[in-house]
């Protein structure tokens, strides 16, 4: 291991960190928007507001992000849209993460039993007001986990981001053996920078989770 | 009734438990055995008669690098590069198993042993000296800049401080504008496919790359002029083998000049070249024998 030749590559990846953040987290911010939008159709069953969501998540969670990407930067261009690269990362991150997203709200606004609802309603709640109040917290705080999961799985997905010409952390390295052939030290800093950008989301994660859902874990 | 399914399931549990110790320990045999075996002759790559004696050779080409080296439409590996690879593999008397590589993974296919031998279209450089052997050239290379007919890109003066020049990870066009004009803005791809869409797209000013490839795509596409035919010294391409691996590099040596006696690469020119490029540039590209 070469620590001169690491030290001289840390400001590259620092940037690539950079990067991979702010594209990473503007695409968790629109897949989580998305998510909660489509959940919400979903389970209030709005009619054909419904089957289009449907339709658009098991659109994007069937096909790969890499094709998505391909298609956002490659194909559109071709037909007169042409999206720069890192906003291409942010929607192919925002549509994919979004169809994700709303799985897991729709899971946690499912696992509220009916009757809740129905009780809420009974004691003379509206049902808008029954859903805000009593369906919405419990709802959040069961799906906190699989939400946090969906961040990690979105920002760890950045790393097919060289097809795009973006140099996010994973193509950095890739880029930088590719010249320069340090094997060790790239692939080592490589590791580095991404537990440095996911290990506070994962403890964060499990702080905001400890909170959320205070009463089943107690004080 | 409840005690016998449970007794069943731990003896189930035992025998795979035992069945995955077992597997583990035969893998670890054989990978034991394979150690031994490498580090007799040396570490990570294969030599000459291990080479033989298994009867397959593994090169690593291009699979979308016409006309050098690309899969046809029948799934077949064709090109410049693919036809010295037969020859190879015809004059070892083994079979040749082609392992499809990026430009920036070739030293690392070759260190890892993943392949024997390098025929990507692999200009020598100091740098990668360093990291492999190469055997003797059997082509001619330069770099060039490929730009559209409406802004046409003669000198990289031109190139503005807004405008973008795609490059392709881990070439020696890449190396090349990083090391002597960093100050131009690169767009860099992981494969030729994605830079040349790239080009195509106009999400750059132009595309330096290796000069037979800019020609290449120039001749092929309509619309695209080659304003900078050749950029920084002229260099080489050139097999490449494990650092080390003399055997295999002794052998490809000799090969290489052998072939220069029949006029192989010429033929090879002829066969794989001739329509993209014409016989223009035969004798500027072709390298004989090893010596140019």
């Amino acid at each position: 291991m070469d620590f001169e030749v690491m030290r001289a590559y840390l400001p590259l990846y620092r940037d690539a960190l950079l990067l991979t953040l702010r594209v990473g987290w503007q695409g968790v911010l629109l897949a989580f928007f998305i998510g909660v939008v489509c959940a919400v159709i979903l389970h209030l069953r709005l009619p054909v507001l419904r089957q289009a969501a449907a339709v658009y998540i098991e659109f994007f969670r069937n096909t790969p992000l890499l094709v998505q990407l391909f298609f956002l930067y490659f194909a559109l261009p071709k037909v007169g849209l042409r999206v720069g690269a890192e906003l291409c990362g942010v929607l192919g991150l925002g549509l994919l993460g979004g169809a994700y997203m709303a799985e897991t709200i729709r899971s946690g606004l499912e696992s509220v039993t009916p009757i809740q609802s129905e009780s809420a309603q009974s004691l003379g709640m509206t049902r808008m007001q029954a859903f805000r109040y009593v369906i919405l917290p419990q709802a959040v705080s069961r799906s906190v986990p699989g939400l946090v999961a969906n961040v990690i799985f979105l920002l760890k997905e950045t790393s097919v981001f060289s097809t795009i010409s973006l140099m996010d952390l994973m193509f950095t390295a890739k880029d930088l053996i590719g010249m320069y052939a340090k094997t060790m030290e790239c692939l080592t800093l490589l590791v580095v920078f991404y537990l440095i950008m996911l290990l506070p989301v994962s403890i964060l994660g499990s702080f905001v989770e400890r909170r959320l859902r205070h009463a089943e874990f107690g004080p | 009734m409840k005690k016998t399914s449970k007794l069943l399931a731990l003896l189930l549990i035992g025998a795979l438990t035992l069945g995955a110790l077992a597997g583990c320990g035969g893998n670890g045999d054989k990978s034991a055995a394979g150690n031994g075996e490498k580090s007799a002759a040396g570490d990570g790559f294969r030599t000459l008669d291990e080479i033989k004696e298994s009867g397959v050779v593994n090169i690593g080409v291009f699979s979308d690098k016409s006309p050098f080296g690309y899969v046809d439409e029948n799934g077949d590996y064709q090109g410049y590069d693919v036809y010295f690879a037969n020859r190879i593999g015809e004059d070892l008397g083994v079979e040749v198993n082609f392992v499809s590589t990026e430009a920036a993974s070739r030293i690392e296919y070759l260190q890892t042993g993943k392949v024997d031998i390098i025929l990507a279209n692999f200009t020598v450089t100091e740098e990668r000296a360093e990291e492999v052997d190469f055997a003797l050239p059997y082509m001619n290379v330069a770099l060039g800049v490929v730009s559209p007919d409406d802004a046409v890109i003669t000198s990289l003066d031109e190139i503005g401080p807004e405008d973008e020049v795609i490059v392709i990870s881990g070439t020696t066009a890449e190396t090349y504008l990083e090391k002597n004009n960093p100050e131009i803005k690169l767009q860099k791809y992981d494969a030729y496919a994605e830079a040349k869409t790239a080009l195509e797209n106009g999400n750059g000013a132009a595309w330096a790359n290796d000069n037979t490839e800019v020609i290449a795509f120039a001749i092929e596409n309509p619309g695209y002029t080659v304003g900078i035919p050749s950029l920084g010294s002229a260099d080489t391409i050139a097999p490449a083998v494990t650092k080390g691996n003399t055997t295999l590099l002794d052998w490809l040596n000799d090969e290489i000049v052998a072939l220069g006696e029949e006029e192989f690469f010429h033929a090879d020119y002829e066969a794989t070249l001739l329509d993209t490029y014409g016989a223009d540039y035969e004798d500027t590209l072709v390298v004989e024998g090893g010596a140019a």
